[in-house]
């Protein structure tokens, strides 16, 4: 039986879906750092961030659109466990 | 973060993250984006949960069945055993109904035996008493002529005396 996780995957970044290519970069076990500055090259929002400090940029992101930082990792983490 | 490690923490949480909010990928998270990729997550999950479902439903399926049959294998045995002993118990019904009928019939066969009896019998009976009425009125009819040939014998005596008695009638004295 196909992984259908997997499927979900191939069909999103063929559909240039970012989540799905973050994702499924995840899964293929590459670093978040790389991931985020390849695709920092075609996304100019990512430009300018410090990428090598993913956590504090989340923060600091999170801060100026007032989001709640913990609420916001507490969904994240438990969705990715879901996916897991 | 890798599979087996920690994923609360890691630089993907903090990956993810940026990208939820500058590119609104997690709509379903319930902090803005257009949903787009929630959408497929959700779309995803329901159907890894449906999967799931679907192979737990099909384990239970194939318990059912398995179930199923053993009940009717067991069932049908019952109902097998059953009908036997409906058959047996109808067998030997026949069995006592035909030895009443042999036994009544027996009995009719007798009756009938002896009724022949008695009318060989009574027809012996009626046909010798109508011979013995037939004798009775012969010897009547014997003893009836025979009494009108004493009659007749006796009439024709006088007959021929008187006949005398005119043709040579004795004197008579005064």
């Amino acid at each position: 039986m196909p992984n259908p996780m997997l499927s979900l995957l191939q069909g999103s970044q063929s559909q240039n879906n970012i989540m799905m290519q973050a994702i499924g970069a995840m899964m293929r076990g590459e670093s978040p750092q790389n991931f985020m500055q390849s695709l920092a090259k075609n996304n100019p929002a990512l430009q300018g961030l410090d990428l090598n400090n993913l956590n504090g940029t989340a923060e600091q992101l999170c801060r100026q659109n007032n989001i709640d930082i913990n609420d916001a990792k507490s969904r994240i983490n438990q969705y990715v466990n879901n996916i897991k | 973060m890798t599979e087996n490690g920690s994923f609360f923490g890691s630089d993907w949480l903090g990956a993810f993250l940026i990208i939820a909010v500058l590119f609104g990928g997690f709509g379903g998270f319930g902090f803005g984006g257009n949903g787009a990729a929630a959408v497929d997550i959700n779309g995803a999950l329901a159907t890894q949960s449906i999967q799931q479902s679907l192979g737990a439903i099909q384990l239970s399926s194939q318990n059912n069945n398995y179930e199923t049959a053993r009940l009717i294998d067991n069932q049908t045995m019952y109902l097998m055993n059953q009908q036997n002993s409906n058959l047996i118990n109808a067998i030997q019904g026949y069995n006592s109904t035909n030895q009443a009928l042999a036994s009544g019939f027996n009995s009719v066969n007798q009756n009938i035996a002896n009724l022949g009896y008695k009318m060989e019998e009574c027809c012996c009976g009626i046909k010798t008493m109508l011979l013995e009425n037939r004798l009775q009125d012969t010897q009547l009819a014997l003893q009836d002529a025979q009494n009108k040939a004493v009659t007749s014998d006796q009439t024709a005596y006088l007959l021929n005396v008187m006949g005398k008695w005119v043709a040579n009638a004795p004197a008579t004295t005064a």
